[in-house]
């Protein structure tokens, strides 16, 4: 067992400042990156060192940069690295570099990053673990006649994926033959783009299903439980946006078949850490393994909230080799949590980024509330990074108080400068199909009428403010006085010489 | 020789008309004797400007955090709880102004596409003199990593296309025209 | 005297037909979604404070139908003065009711008169036009009327502001006194100019056009550049004339109109050293960094839409007029272009004219380069910008925030060519030219021979930005007064412009210098 004393926290934002308060609590000595695209961000100030990397002359961005990253480790003499999400995270060759430096990865080993990474390799593994798949092509696609050859088999729609793809990039769904072509270049495209890897597969889309998600968390000696599932459903663009634990659609016994399911990969592939099992719920109660992301979720929170359990303290434990201390009987869901992601985004305009300056930000207080945030007042939303603000965590009692106090939270959270998917999440919370809890992942486009949330008078009263301003500026410009006596009075010497 | 015109004296009520994009229309009079009316209708709006920088509008014991996000001449951009309307500020004399220009002005033949946020240019699909549809995917702007295919709001020929693939574009920025 | 008697009729009557005229022409105007003449006058004006002239001349036959408002009431033009915010300004309003406001005789007479007063006066002068052009029955006499009008615009040119503002037609010879003068606005929708018609335009051409897409305001604003102020109604256009003149003084001998700042003199501005970015590639916007050092952020802009790589326009600070030129890097990267420079050489011109103090703040990369910019005279009219720059003997302050290379530094108010004070920020790179030009040719068998020329390049161009590009190298050698915490802008300028106000240059006496055209 080898004691953890300092990590790298090899990336940005919220999830930078939520490992180091984790670390903080352990004992642990936190290094972060600078970089010269958001020198004066928060999550700097809350790190014990800064590695600055504003003067840096490669094309690779700063967090993907892993021989940079690696060099800083051992230049300043740091046990372990933790990737946060996204970035590096899922890159098994990062974790490959660090076995092989002896710096400590926190996240699972290399080998079942690839694996898991890798969707077909992912599939093959889960058909053979008896776990329930959508069929689908047995490896990348060479090209889109291939595509169609197999969407004849398994019948339309069909999704194709990024082979090393997640978080909806490189996804596209076609609906018939004629649409193939285009889709292919544009999935291929994304992909090469997104993941630096062009191959895509092909699999039957499920439609409306729900998207539901295991936590599980596993150490070196292969003990593993689940944290319970987390309800994703409400995407756009299979993007998520809201997200909540547990799911009001499973009953206790199909939690528990999913469950062992979810434990049933982990083991399968050996898998240590904390991870998450994705899985598609039909309406029948069917369901259907999706793929595996081995890294922290962005959406972890609301696991933690009901279960209490930390799981980056639990990561870093489990990258110490120690072993797990809890058993799944341990596990007991204590009420309701929903995260709402606060995005600067155009709700309005098809969620399209609204970049800017965040003028101010005044966050709610309370009982059961639970802000993850890298911003302040002054912050500059980057075209560089995601657009995502904070994450407000509502923990309840039960479903419905839960909701009632997120939506009392939305209230209190105001930000001014950038437009938010604050008007969305109250939009969601107060539709009738959310809240029954029938909803599945075409909600937004199914059962939302208004993707924000309008109060009454609200569009009065905005006119009448947009009345007021303009009222207000003429006349100012109509009692505007010119003191123009002021101007009559030149120094005489001057005035002898203005003329020509 | 003084104007014979009607004197204006600052008792009279000010009047403004005020119009959303939709087709939404407020009227509002205010007068120093009788208050505000919206619609006719008396009302009590009350703007408050917290102590943290922020400005909020009381109305019927609620408050509604606002702001102004856009302005140019009379059209603005109001942000109000997080949700934002676009107004145009008429006063009698404009709104009438404008009225006439909607029914006796030709509808400009040239539409121009531009583009919603900045980003890259992927890949173009447009060529000009193509004859296109409403709806037709004109080009792909990659922004935030997130490819969005940017589609023609008009039918008609491209007529000329300012970028190519690989630029790098600014919010507004007048990618192609159109003509109808 | 007999208010009952006949005499006394006969001048109320005179009044009677008048406010008649005056009906009717409301009525005509606003079933075009226009003014009348008097109810834009109404608008510019302070309350009550404008006098009319010439209201009843008329090139209708005198004597028998004298006084009817249906024979050429006031010859289509309504002239006088009166008081905008306070000052004396002269006005003449073509008046599109009595025939078409086309330019006749005692119309063209009218104006003249009132134009020779205002230059008495030393008065400015609004011309609000709304025209059908010359008047075809009066034959050469309309188009001496128009050569007349011409003539006192250019003598008055530098003397007194101009101001024109197109409020409906303006075509052919009609559109060069709008020309001539100082500052054209523009209401959209129902005001065109252009010195040839669609008409013309489909005959010689084949071509369709429509009037908005030939002349009208959007393509003066962002195409000709004739158009320096649009707006969407008339309301907003004659607003927008109070605003701008409320920067102006009345003549060439006064200083600027004062208006009583409300601002923080020693405002210490933070928020301005967030604006360049680190990034030496990024842009930005110039006018966020004007807005926060200018009195209560209020900026008026000039040619807002044209030639968007440079920003002119009109600010105050500690309550007096100023007039702003600053390269925006947000556009072409802020490079000089053609029209850059003349839009840029015409603001400068306008300021030395009426003692407006010129700021420039420089971010400039160079002069754009390319074919059609050589072809279409680049030097000459790059040359414009640096003969007024040169030519102008008002206080000149610089502030160069990011790039200042090679020939556009010297263009751009440098010290050399008579700038008062310069200032730079610690952001500033001043060298003959940018790092990556620079290095690729001091460096280039280096870069020829390394394994990675792109990052060699980088690091290379990053030593040449520390070492070269700096403000301090200019700094030690006096081309730069001070380098300066951009927080502390605002109040270096009020002190400079201040020491400024009673700068006086000796220039030989000569008639006129010959600006590069």
């Amino acid at each position: 067992m080898k004691k953890i004393n300092s990590i790298l926290i090899a990336n940005r934002g919220e999830i930078a400042i939520r490992i180091i308060k984790t670390a903080k609590k352990m004992g642990i000595q936190t290094y972060v990156i600078k970089t010269a695209k958001e020198p004066n961000a928060i999550y700097l100030n809350f790190a014990d060192h800064i590695c600055d990397f504003t003067e840096r002359f490669d094309e690779i961005p700063e967090f993907l940069d892993v021989e940079k990253l690696i060099e800083t480790a051992v230049q300043y003499k740091i046990d372990a690295i933790h990737p946060g999400y996204g970035f590096l995270a899922e890159n098994p060759y990062f974790a490959q570099r660090c076995e092989e430096e002896k710096i400590e990865f926190i996240g699972p080993s290399a080998d079942v990053i690839y694996k898991m990474g890798n969707k077909t390799i992912a599939k093959q593994i889960a058909r053979k673990h008896k776990i329930p798949l959508l069929e689908g092509s047995k490896g990348n696609l060479a090209n889109a006649d291939q595509a169609i050859e197999i969407a004849k088999i398994i019948g339309y729609p069909v999704i194709l994926k990024a082979a090393s793809g997640g978080g909806g990039r490189g996804m596209r769904i076609v609906e018939n033959d004629s649409q193939m072509e285009k889709n292919f270049r544009l999935a291929t495209n994304e992909a090469e783009k997104a993941f630096n890897d062009p191959s895509v597969f092909v699999e039957k889309y499920v439609r409306n299903p729900k998207h539901i998600e295991f936590q599980v968390l596993a150490d070196k000696m292969g003990n593993t439980i689940h944290l319970g599932e987390r309800e994703c459903s409400v995407q756009r663009k299979h993007q998520k946006l809201l997200e909540e634990s547990p799911s009001p659609a499973l009953t206790e016994d199909l939690r528990k078949r999913m469950g062992e399911a979810a434990i049933r990969i982990t083991q399968a592939v050996k898998y240590y850490s904390a991870g998450t099992v994705e899985f598609l719920l039909d309406a029948d109660g069917g369901f259907y393994f999706m793929e595996m992301n081995t890294r922290i979720q962005v959406e972890h929170p609301v696991t933690e909230e009901i279960t209490g359990v930390d799981l980056i303290e639990q990561q870093i434990r489990v990258a110490q080799s120690e072993k797990l201390t809890l058993t799944q009987d341990d596990i007991k869901i204590n009420g309701w949590a929903i995260e709402c992601r606060i995005n600067a985004e155009d709700v309005q305009a098809g969620f399209s980024p609204n970049l800017g300056t965040i003028q101010k930000i005044s966050l709610p207080k309370g009982e059961g509330i639970r802000i993850d945030t890298g911003i302040e007042s002054g912050s500059v939303i980057t075209p560089f990074y995601d657009s995502m603000i904070a994450k407000l965590i509502v923990h309840g009692e039960n479903r419905e108080k839960t909701i009632e106090a997120m939506l009392n939270a939305l209230g209190k959270l105001r930000i001014k400068g950038v437009k938010t998917t604050i008007p969305f999440c109250k939009a969601v919370l107060t539709n009738k199909v959310f809240v029954n809890g029938t909803f599945n992942t075409s909600f937004i486009e199914k059962d939302m009428e208004k993707t924000y949330f309008q109060e009454k008078d609200e569009e009065m009263l905005a006119a009448f403010f947009a009345t007021y301003n303009y009222a207000n500026e003429i006349r100012e410009e109509k009692d505007t006085w010119v003191d123009h006596e002021k101007g009559k009075n030149i120094d005489p010497w001057l005035l002898n010489k203005r003329l020509r | 020789m003084k104007l014979s015109f009607k004197k204006r004296s600052s008792s009279e009520p000010v009047k403004y008309i005020t119009l959303g994009k939709d087709g939404k229309k407020y009227e509002f009079i205010y007068s120093p004797t009788d208050g505000l009316r919206v619609n006719s209708k008396k009302q009590d709006i009350e703007i408050i400007d917290d102590a943290d920088g922020f400005t909020y509008i009381k109305f019927k014991n609620k408050k509604f955090p606002v702001e102004v996000i856009e302005q140019n001449q009379n059209k603005f951009v109001i942000l109000i709880n997080g949700v934002s309307y676009n107004y145009t500020v008429e006063t009698p004399l404009s709104y009438q102004r404008k009225q006439i220009i909607e029914k006796t002005m030709k509808k400009s033949k040239t539409g121009f596409v531009s583009a919603p946020m900045p980003g890259k240019i992927i890949e173009v699909f447009a060529e000009e003199n193509a004859i296109i549809n409403e709806g037709d995917v004109l080009l792909i702007l990659e922004a935030m990593k997130m490819q969005n295919e940017i589609l023609s709001t008009i039918s008609g020929v491209v007529k000329k296309i300012n970028i190519k693939q690989g630029d790098n574009v600014n919010k507004d920025d007048i990618l192609l025209e159109i003509r109808q | 005297m007999d208010v009952n008697g006949k005499i006394f009729k006969k001048f109320l009557d005179r009044r009677h037909s008048s406010d008649l005229h005056l009906e009717q022409a409301i009525t005509k105007q606003h079933a075009k979604g226009k003014l009348s003449a008097r109810e834009r006058i109404e608008l510019l004006f302070d309350r009550n404070t404008f006098e009319e002239i010439d209201e009843f001349a008329t090139s209708a036959k005198a004597g028998s139908d004298f006084g009817k408002a249906d024979r050429g009431f006031g010859d289509g033009v309504v002239t006088g003065f009166g008081k905008i915010n306070g000052r004396l300004t002269f006005v003449y309003a073509q008046d599109f009711t009595v025939m078409g406001g086309s330019l006749g005789a005692i119309h063209a007479q009218k104006i003249t008169k009132i134009m020779d007063l205002s230059m008495k006066m030393g008065a400015p002068i609004i011309g609000l036009i709304d025209s059908g052009g010359a008047r075809i029955q009066d034959g050469v006499v309309s188009l001496a009327g128009y050569s007349d009008i011409f003539l006192r615009n250019v003598q008055a040119s530098g003397v007194i502001p101009q101001i024109s503002v197109i409020m409906g037609p303006a075509a052919g010879g009609a559109v060069y006194s709008p020309a001539l003068t100082d500052f054209t606005f523009m209401t959209k929708h129902t005001s065109y100019m252009f010195v040839t018609g669609p008409n013309v335009v489909k005959e010689v051409l084949n071509e369709d056009v429509t009037t908005d897409e030939l002349g009208g305001a959007d393509v003066h604003a962002r195409k000709s550049g004739v158009a320096n102020f649009i707006f969407e109604d008339e309301e907003n256009t004659l607003l927008g004339v109070k605003r701008l003149l409320s920067y102006f003084p009345s003549n060439n001998l006064e200083n600027p109109a004062f208006i009583e700042s409300t601002d923080n003199r020693f405002r210490f501005e933070e928020k301005l050293r967030d604006i360049v970015p680190d990034d030496p590639n990024k842009p930005y916007d110039v006018k966020d960094a004007i807005k926060l050092i200018v009195d209560n952020g209020r900026f008026l802009e000039v040619s807002e839409l044209y030639a968007q790589n440079i920003v002119t326009g009109f600010a105050r600070l500690n309550g007096k007029s100023i007039g702003i030129v600053a390269n925006q890097p947000k556009i072409l990267a802020g490079t000089l272009d053609i029209d850059a420079s003349m839009k840029g050489a015409k603001f400068v011109r306008f300021c030395d004219s009426f003692n407006i103090p010129i700021l420039t703040l420089e971010d400039v990369p160079g002069f754009l380069p390319g074919v059609n910019q050589e072809y279409g005279g680049l030097i000459k009219h790059g040359a414009k910008l640096l003969y007024a720059y040169c030519e102008a003997t008002v206080p000149k302050v610089t502030v160069i925030l990011r790039k200042a290379y090679g020939g556009a530094f010297c263009v751009m108010n440098s010290k050399n060519i008579g700038g008062d004070f310069s200032f730079a920020w610690p952001t500033a790179e001043i060298a003959v030219m940018g790092p990556e030009g620079a290095v690729a040719i001091l460096y280039k068998k280096e870069l020829a021979e390394a394994t990675d020329p792109v990052k060699v390049k980088k690091e290379l161009a990053a030593k040449y930005r520390e070492e070269i590009a700096n403000p301090y190298i200019a700094d030690e050698k006096g081309y730069i007064d001070e380098v300066i915490d951009p927080a502390d802008t605002r109040i270096k300028l009020i002190v400079a412009f201040e020491a400024l106000e009673s700068k006086h240059v000796n220039i030989p006496s000569r008639k006129h210098g010959n600006i590069p055209l």
